[in-house]
């Protein structure tokens, strides 16, 4: 106990160090606005991520957002006074909670057919409690890659599901069809889907990776009814199979044949009337040696 | 008989200059040393402070050092040309001047080096080159190229030195007991017998014609790491004969100034005479044109063909460097040729003169096509920083360069105080010719 | 609109990625932020991050103590390899930019780089007296005939499988040659010592050249760190008006993170183009031409005094400042 004493007025002094206006500028939150959202994506293997955002937003500043780091939120599926909770999630450095619920999660719905989230921040001595809540519907998106007279087509059916598992088809509801990429997603049609399927011709100059793969994805982005919704299917439907590779002798590790044989001649030839030099220098030596021997004989 | 007394003779005619020490000699030599210290610790604040002391920044990444790098091998590969072509056609000069060649040749090849070394940011990793080599890059190949032409022209001098060594083992009676010693060693039981001189002469004289071959590989490869880029005023085709031209240029300038240092402080009129200097004059005359010829062919088609870069090239170079290039490209060029020739202009004193103005040229064209093409680059320099802009070297790198320069001066007295730098072995063989058939020509 | 909404979707993919980093530092540490902050011994990074603690104070934290990656180090020899099956391009809208010079500062800070040591520079180029001046953001062009590469003598510079030109500073002896070949002058050196050469907190890669080393060379490297965690170039996040595009050639995609598109459709539609075309470098930096533009030049003047003056050779500001306009 005495060490954790210790431990907190090391971590105070410190802080001070760190930044002797953490104190002031606390007294100045007053400037701050607290904003505390809900969203939810529904992936394509069917789970679900709900993602709280947690910053204080200065009401001069647009700019001046702080985030606020490593709070806890709890997510919760709300039916009338009963609240299930999902999971626990800490924001990260920009403030943000994210919980992945596993596609077996059942959820209970309302009359209309509405799922219920809402992520909770329980509150400290600094900071208020806060809640958001959001509400959507849960909807199926079926994605059909098919090749229909050597035309590539993609067809979307688009359905919830009211009480009785019936399938009620869905309407004017905008979809964004995409492709994956390295580092985001090509959007390459966005149309609203009417009686709960859209069909559409699938670009020709799509490149696809090196097996001409490619994820083709159908989405709903921040729909107020639904939310996000995300379908994905992979198909071998890309032009480009071919991998772009440079080769240059020059700049690549392994110089061009001749430049070795050409090399390999000049030094060769050089080095050896080196040698040849030396040794006849050897045979000079000797010769001179025997001279003396001779010279010291005669002696 | 006669000839082992006229060995004696000479060595004796030879001796006060290999022992005497003057007092302006020793002046000399301390002012050297001097310069060669405080080089030292420009060399030391370098190391210590890293390459922010010199005035080299990121545009212009190679500065004087670099300069003196290409002058001094050019300086070297023209040597070995040369000596190589006295020797190979036995040329009737070659006992007076191919003695200073060879001197030249190597102790240039020796500093030029160490230029190139001091524009590396990592001494430290210098074995990485041959760690990891590359072939492909041309900085390797004049790697190979000095090592290789260094290598064959130490072998070459010791082949031509052999015989003085001799002659001085057997007449240095008097000599310290070290100086005996070394001659000994040096001489490897050379005896001048008829066998020994054949082999003698036969190896120096496919040597004479591989260190020709060397230096012009070596000029080409050098020549290459400019030409080889994109730059604007490096991207040259005739860059490889122009650096030989060049050379030569520089080459034959020194060893006139050498000669007539030598023939002065030595009094050497005897050997080093007025048709030395008139027939290194006719020959500096033919490179100063033909230097004279490059330089504008370079210069003219880029004007000509005036592609943007070109332009931009040759805009700097008439504007900030406009002195400059009147001084190196116009007055190095023309004053030599016209003091050389007309023949009633040729003195030794002018000639001199000539050689001088041709290297200080030289030097200027030299930096001329280093420093501008590094301040002109294919995208403009926007930078508010001066030392970024332009180039002006310190007196680090001024430091380091008169170290180099005093170096060659140095090492080249002490290399005379080893040896005669009138072959001594050279005269013997030409009187032995004259011996033979005493009708030939009687100059030297 | 569409463009809006993709971004949105990529965004939950990289908070994915995140997560998946973050969580498993939580885990381990399982401490409170505080006692992270302070009872750890983590090297400062001097890179200061506020944030506020769930206690509701503001504290600026060092960013070290929170960014928890796991740092996947890759090793200079690794970094050889590149990312397989990859052909990294990079597309530059010269009619969005306003040189902000936020590409520069983002560049400068991933890096550690002090002022004036730019890897992405922002030239203003007029290329004749009638000719319109455009702001020119200029990063290394990561050649597919790179003639830097080919002149160096130990390999200490190499171009990689994925089309990237990097520079392992442990092999480089500092010859310069490389920078003297590039005609772009995309590359720097270090001159002399500085402090930061020896923060050893971060291990040296080839990929981030960070720490820098004294006598080496180092230049723009496309960020293959960021690469590796599906994210943007720095440059490219920083851009305020979406100016860079980052994508795969293979895979004909580019995007500027609000905006995704075909690569060879944008070239194609907006006439894309590479700078000095003729030298044969083949550049893997394309430009789409000054056209139709969001902004007039003038606003790229709204910087420091200093930067102003770099660019006083170019004709248009002689212009501006004989009229007294500048």
């Amino acid at each position: 106990m005495k060490t954790k004493i210790f431990q907190y007025l090391f971590i105070f002094t410190a802080l001070a160090f760190v930044n002797p206006n953490s104190f002031a500028q606390e007294t100045n939150l007053k400037n701050y606005k607290i904003r505390f959202g809900l969203s939810t994506t529904k992936q394509a293997d069917n789970s679900r991520i709900l993602e709280a955002s947690y910053v204080a937003a200065n009401k001069k500043d647009r700019k001046d957002r702080v985030p606020i780091y490593d709070a806890n939120i709890n997510f919760y599926n709300v039916f009338a006074d009963e609240e299930v909770l999902l999971g626990t999630a800490k924001t990260d450095q920009e403030g943000i909670a994210q919980l992945i619920v596993p596609a077996n999660q059942s959820y209970t719905t309302n009359e209309e057919g509405y799922i219920n989230f809402k992520a909770v921040f329980d509150g400290t001595d600094g900071l208020d409690y806060e809640e958001a809540e959001v509400a959507v519907k849960d909807v199926f998106l079926e994605l059909n890659l098919e090749d229909i007279d050597s035309v590539k087509t993609v067809i979307l059916n688009a359905y919830t599901l009211d009480s009785l598992q019936t399938k009620i088809p869905l309407e004017e509801t905008e979809i964004i069809f995409s492709v994956g990429g390295m580092l985001s997603k090509m959007p390459i049609k966005q149309d609203n889907i009417s009686e709960g399927r859209f069909e559409f011709e699938f670009p020709e100059h799509i490149s696809g990776d090196k097996n001409g793969n490619i994820d083709v994805f159908a989405s709903i982005i921040d729909n107020d009814e639904y939310g996000n919704v995300i379908q994905k299917k992979n198909i071998a439907w890309g032009i480009n199979k071919n991998i772009i590779t440079e080769s240059n002798q020059l700049w690549s590790d392994v110089a061009p044949i001749w430049m070795y044989v050409v090399l390999s001649i000049l030094l060769i030839g050089v080095w050896a009337n080196y040698a040849y030099s030396i040794k006849n220098l050897f045979n000079i030596k000797k010769e001179g040696k025997e001279l003396e021997l001779k010279s010291e004989n005669e002696n | 008989m006669d000839i082992i007394k006229r060995k004696s003779e000479l060595v004796n005619e030879f001796s006060p200059m290999l022992e005497k020490s003057t007092k302006t000699s020793k002046i000399w030599v301390s002012f050297l040393i001097l310069v060669i210290l405080i080089g030292l610790v420009a060399f030391i604040i370098q190391v210590v402070n890293g390459h922010i002391v010199t005035g080299m920044r990121d545009n212009v990444v190679w500065g004087i050092y670099i300069i003196n790098f290409i002058f001094f091998v050019c300086l070297s590969y023209s040597g070995a040309f040369i000596s190589g072509i006295l020797h190979f056609f036995k040329s009737p000069w070659k006992n007076s001047v191919s003695r200073i060649v060879e001197i030249i040749t190597v102790l240039s090849l020796i500093i030029g080096p160490i230029f190139i070394l001091l524009c590396i940011g990592r001494l430290d990793r210098l074995y990485f080159l041959f760690l990891y080599p590359r072939i492909q890059s041309p900085i390797t190949w004049d790697i190979i190229a000095i090592m290789t032409d260094l290598l064959g022209c130490f072998i070459y001098l010791y082949l031509t030195f052999i015989p003085d060594f001799a002659m001085l083992r057997d007449n240095s009676e008097n000599a310290p007991k070290w100086r005996q010693k070394m001659y000994k060693i040096l001489a490897i039981k050379y005896y001048d017998t008829p066998t020994q001189r054949e082999a003698l002469h036969k190896i120096t004289r496919t040597m004479s014609v591989m260190v020709i071959a060397l230096a012009i590989v070596a000029y080409s490869v050098l020549a290459w790491i400019f030409s080889l880029t994109v730059q604007p005023g490096w991207n040259s085709s005739i860059f490889a004969p122009y650096f030989i031209i060049a050379g030569l240029y520089s080459g034959v300038s020194v060893i006139i100034i050498a000669m007539y240092l030598i023939r002065k402080f030595y009094h050497l009129d005897h050997y080093i005479r007025k048709v030395h200097f008139m027939g290194a004059g006719v020959i500096l005359l033919i490179i100063s044109i033909l230097f004279g010829y490059f330089t504008f062919s370079e210069y003219f088609s880029r004007w000509f063909s005036h592609k943007i870069e070109d332009t931009k090239l040759l805009d700097t170079l008439f504007n900030r460097y406009f002195w400059y290039f009147i001084f190196a490209n116009y007055i190095g060029v023309l004053v030599p040729v016209f003091i050389l020739f007309f023949k009633k202009f040729r003195t030794i004193k002018s000639i001199t003169f000539a050689a001088v103005i041709a290297i200080l040229g030289l030097y200027v064209n030299r930096y001329l096509i280093v420093v501008p093409t590094l301040e002109t680059p294919y995208l403009p320099i926007q930078d508010t920083r001066p030392e970024y802009i332009h180039y002006t070297a310190t007196w680090i790198e001024w430091a380091l360069s008169f170290a180099g320069i005093a170096a060659f001066i140095l090492f080249f007295i002490l290399i005379m105080r080893l040896v005669p730098i009138i072959p001594m072995s050279g005269i013997i063989d030409y009187e032995r010719e004259q011996k033979r058939k005493p009708h030939a020509s009687n100059n030297h | 609109m569409a463009n809006k909404k993709t971004e949105e979707g990529s965004n939950n993919r990289r908070n994915f990625l995140r997560l998946g980093l973050m969580s498993s530092v939580s885990a381990v540490a399982g401490a409170t932020l505080i006692s992270n902050l302070t009872a750890d011994e983590v090297e400062p990074s001097g890179e200061k991050i506020r944030v506020l603690t769930p206690d509701g104070k503001m504290v600026e934290v060092d960013a070290k103590s929170i960014n928890k990656y796991p740092e996947a180090v890759i090793t200079p020899t690794e970094s050889r390899k590149g990312i397989p099956d990859k052909k990294f391009v990079m597309v530059i809208d010269l009619a969005k930019c306003k040189n902000a010079r936020k590409c520069v500062e983002g560049c400068q800070k991933a890096h550690k780089l002090d002022d004036h040591e730019e890897f992405m520079k922002v030239q203003l180029i007029q290329n004749n007296e009638e000719g319109s001046p455009y702001w020119f953001p200029k990063p290394c062009f990561h050649c597919d005939e790179p003639p830097c590469v080919t002149v160096c003598p130990t390999g200490a510079t190499f171009k990689r499988e994925d089309g990237i030109v990097l520079i392992d500073n442990e092999r480089c002896i500092g010859c310069k040659f490389c920078i003297t070949s590039c005609p772009y002058s995309a590359r720097q050196f270090n001159w002399g010592h500085k402090e930061k050469f020896e923060d050893k907190s971060q291990p040296y890669s080839p990929e981030t050249q960070v720490p820098a080393a004294e006598g080496t060379v180092m230049k723009c490297d496309f960020c293959p760190d960021m690469l590796r965690q599906g994210k943007l170039p720095h440059c490219a996040t920083a851009c305020p008006m979406g100016v860079i595009y980052f994508g795969d050639k293979n895979e004909d995609i580019v995007t500027n993170g609000s905006e995704t598109v075909s690569f060879s459709q944008l070239i194609k539609d907006r006439g894309g183009y590479r700078h000095l075309e003729h030298l044969g470098t083949k550049p893997n930096v394309y430009y789409l031409p000054a056209v139709n533009r969001q902004f007039p030049v003038e606003r790229g003047f709204d910087v420091d005094e200093e930067i102003i003056e770099r660019y006083k050779d170019v004709p248009f500001v002689k212009e501006l400042k004989e009229q007294g306009k500048l």
